[in-house]
C-alpha cells in the first residue's frame, strides 16, 4: 500500500515535470531568432508572405494560446506535424526510435558488462593485483575522456585500417543484423565507455562499504567461498546505488545521443531533433525533446519500483 | 589513516600538477618560443608532428602547439565563469529553499526536476540556438544544466545542517533569517560545496568542448580545443593529429580536474560520498 501510494506521487510529480519541460520548450523555441517563415521563405520574402506563412501554422497567435492548443492535441495523443516534411511528427520518431533504444541498449550492455566487473575487481582486489590499478584506470579515463574525443579516434582508426567494423552507413537491425552491429558497435562503445566507468566507480565505492558490515565478517567466519560472498552478499547488498547510476545513464541515452548519432551518422531520435532545431521545425523539437524527457522519467520511476523489489525498506517512511 | 592520507594526497598533487602545468604553459604561450598561433603559413599546410612544429601545422600552416595551448585557457575560463556563475544564483535560491520549505522549497525543486529531466546536449543546442553561437552560448548552456545539479546538491547538505541544534539555537537566540542562512547554513556547506565546485568545472568543460565541436561555441579566430577539433574534423583522414592532440590535452585537463575533485571529496568526507551526476 506504502509502495502503491509512493508511486502515485512519483507519478504526479512527473507528469509536472513534463509540462514544465514542454512549457519551457515552447517558450524557448520561439524565444529563438529567426521564425520558421524565415527559413522556408528565405531573407528577401514581403512581409505579407510572412504573415500569411505565419497565420497559417498559427504562429501568430500568443505564444500561451498556441500552448494550450498544442497540450490539448497533445493530451489526445497528437504530437503535430512537421511543418517541414508535413508528415506526423509521431511517425517519423517512432521510425527513428529503433536506433536510438537499439544504441543505448547496447551501451548500457557494454557499461554494465565492462564497469561492475572492473569495479569489484577495484573493490576487492588485494594489494599488488595489478588488475586494480588497470580497473581504476579504466575508470578515471572513461570519465575523463569526452564521447567526440574517443568517437573521434574510434572514426580515425576504424576508417584508416581495415579492422573489420565499420564508420557510418547505417542498416536497420530488422534489415540485416551483422551489418547492423558492424555499424553499430563503435557508437555503442563510444557512449558505453562513460557508462562503464562509472559503474566502475559507484560499484568500488559502494561495495567498499557493504564490505565493512558485520554480516560480511560473518561470511567470511562461516567459511564461505569468495565467490559466493561477493555474488550473494557484496554486490547484493551495493546494488542501489549502482542501479541508481545505470539507470540514470540509460535515461540520458535515450533522450537521444547527439553528439554520438552525428559523429557516426546513426539517424537516432538526437539526430532528427538537432535537424529539427536548426529548421526552426517546432511541432518536431516540441515532440521530440518531450519524448527524451519522458523517456528519462519513466526510467527513473522503473528504477525506483526495482528499489522496492531489491530493499523492502524503500517506500517505508521509517 | 596514514596510507588514506597518502592516497588523497596522491591525487590532489597529480590533478594539480597537471593543471598548473597546462594553466602555465597556456598562460605563459605569449612569451615561450613557440612560435604565433595566428600566424598563417608558418609552415606548410597539415604537414606531421616535427622538431619545428611538435603538434604539426593546420589546414592554413598555422602551428598547432600553440594554437592548443592557447585554446586551454578559453575552455578553463568559460567553465569556471560559468560554473561560479551558477553556484552564486543556486546556493541562495536552494539555501532558501532549505530554511524555508514549503512552497518556496517545493517551487525550486520542481524547477530543478524540470532542468535535470531535459537531455543535458539538447538542452545545451537549444540555448545555444537562443543566445547565438559563441562564447556566451556556452555559458548559458554550462548554467543551465549544472544549475538542476548545484539545487539538488546544495539543498540536500543544508538540510541535514538546517535541522542541527546550533542553527535552532542561532533561531531561537533571534538571529535574523538571512544569518542563519549565509552564516550558520552556508558556513557548514562549505566543504561539499567546493568539492560540487571542482567536479562541476569537468563538467562544464564537457559541455564548453562539445558545444564548440558542434560549430556553436567559440567561433574562430578564437578557439577553445572542442572548436579545435570541430575545425580539424574535417582532415581527420590526412591530419589525424590536428583532432587527436587537442582531444588528448583536452581528456588530461578533464582527468586533472576530476583527481582534483575525488581527492579534495575524499578530505572532506573520508566516507566518500558519491556526488550525483
Amino acid at each position: 500500500m506504502r509502495l502503491l501510494q509512493f508511486l502515485t506521487q512519483r507519478l504526479l510529480i512527473s507528469a509536472v515535470t513534463l509540462i514544465g519541460v514542454s512549457l519551457l520548450i515552447f517558450v524557448a523555441m520561439r524565444l529563438m531568432p529567426g521564425g520558421f517563415e524565415d527559413i522556408i521563405l528565405g531573407p528577401f520574402a514581403s512581409d505579407a508572405a510572412r504573415a500569411a506563412t505565419r497565420a497559417r501554422y498559427g504562429l501568430d497567435q500568443p505564444v500561451l494560446v498556441q500552448y494550450g492548443l498544442w497540450l490539448k492535441a497533445a493530451l489526445g495523443g497528437d504530437l503535430g506535424s512537421s511543418m517541414i516534411s508535413q508528415l506526423p511528427v509521431a511517425d517519423e520518431i517512432l521510425r527513428r526510435a529503433p536506433a536510438t533504444i537499439q544504441l543505448a541498449v547496447m551501451a548500457l550492455l557494454i557499461a554494465i558488462i565492462v564497469g561492475v566487473p572492473l569495479g569489484v575487481v577495484s573493490a576487492v582486489g588485494r594489494k599488488g593485483n595489478p588488475l586494480v590499478p588497470l580497473a581504476r584506470g579504466v575508470g578515471v579515463f572513461g570519465l575523463g575522456v569526452p564521447d567526440f574525443v574517443l568517437g573521434a579516434i574510434l572514426v580515425y582508426l576504424f576508417s584508416r585500417f581495415q579492422l573489420g567494423l565499420n564508420v557510418g552507413g547505417f542498416v536497420p537491425l530488422a534489415a540485416d543484423w551483422q551489418a547492423n552491429l558492424r555499424v553499430m558497435t563503435l557508437p555503442a562503445i563510444t557512449l558505453g565507455a562513460f557508462g562503464a566507468a562509472q559503474l566502475q566507480r559507484v560499484t568500488d565505492v559502494s561495495a567498499r562499504e557493504v564490505m565493512t558490515q558485520p554480516h560480511i565478517l560473518a561470511a567470511i567466519a562461516r567459511g564461505d567461498a569468495p565467490g559466493t560472498i561477493i555474488v550473494r552478499h557484496v554486490l547484493r547488498n551495493a546494488s542501489i546505488p549502482v542501479l541508481t547510476a545505470a539507470s540514470t545513464f540509460f535515461g540520458y541515452l535515450l533522450g537521444g545521443t547527439i553528439v554520438v548519432e552525428q559523429l557516426f551518422s546513426v539517424p537516432g531520435i538526437g539526430q532528427y531533433v538537432i535537424t529539427a532545431l536548426t529548421n526552426r521545425d517546432y511541432a518536431v523539437v516540441q515532440a521530440g525533446v518531450l519524448v527524451g524527457a519522458s523517456f528519462f522519467l519513466a526510467i527513473s520511476m522503473i528504477a525506483d519500483i526495482a528499489y522496492a523489489v531489491l530493499d523492502p525498506r524503500v517506500g517505508d517512511p521509517s | 589513516m596514514m596510507a588514506r592520507m597518502l592516497q588523497l594526497d596522491r591525487r590532489i598533487l597529480i590533478g594539480g600538477i597537471i593543471l598548473v602545468v597546462l594553466v602555465a604553459l597556456s598562460l605563459l604561450t605569449p612569451i615561450l618560443p613557440l612560435g604565433d598561433p595566428a600566424k598563417v603559413a608558418a609552415g606548410p599546410r597539415l604537414s606531421p608532428p616535427s622538431w619545428l612544429f611538435p603538434f604539426g601545422t593546420d589546414q592554413l600552416g598555422r602551428s598547432n602547439l600553440p594554437r592548443v595551448l592557447q585554446a586551454i585557457q578559453s575552455t578553463c575560463i568559460l567553465s569556471a565563469l560559468a560554473i561560479a556563475l551558477t553556484m552564486v544564483v543556486a546556493t541562495p535560491l536552494a539555501l532558501f529553499a532549505a530554511y524555508r520549505g514549503g512552497l518556496i522549497d517545493q517551487g525550486v525543486m520542481r524547477i530543478a526536476d524540470v532542468l535535470f529531466a531535459l537531455p543535458p546536449m539538447l538542452m545545451a543546442v537549444l540555448v545555444a540556438a537562443i543566445v547565438g553561437p559563441g562564447w556566451l552560448a556556452s555559458v548559458a548552456a554550462i548554467v543551465m544544466i549544472s544549475l538542476p545539479l548545484f539545487l539538488r546538491i546544495v539543498r540536500s547538505a543544508a538540510l541535514s545542517v538546517a535541522r542541527r541544534d546550533f542553527v535552532t539555537v542561532a533561531r531561537l537566540s533571534g538571529a535574523s533569517p538571512l544569518r542563519v542562512v549565509f552564516v550558520h547554513l552556508l558556513g557548514n556547506i562549505i566543504g561539499p560545496l567546493t568539492v560540487q565546485f571542482a567536479y562541476a568545472l569537468s563538467v562544464g568543460m564537457l559541455i564548453e568542448s562539445t558545444l564548440s565541436f558542434l560549430g556553436m561555441g567559440m567561433q574562430p579566430p578564437a578557439a577553445s580545443l572542442g572548436s579545435l577539433l570541430f575545425t580539424g574534423t574535417p582532415f581527420i583522414a590526412i591530419a589525424p593529429w590536428l583532432v587527436l592532440l587537442p582531444g588528448l590535452v583536452l581528456t588530461l585537463i578533464v582527468i586533472a580536474i576530476n583527481l582534483l575533485s575525488d581527492g579534495l571529496r575524499h578530505a572532506i568526507d573520508p566516507i566518500e560520498q558519491q556526488g550525483i551526476a
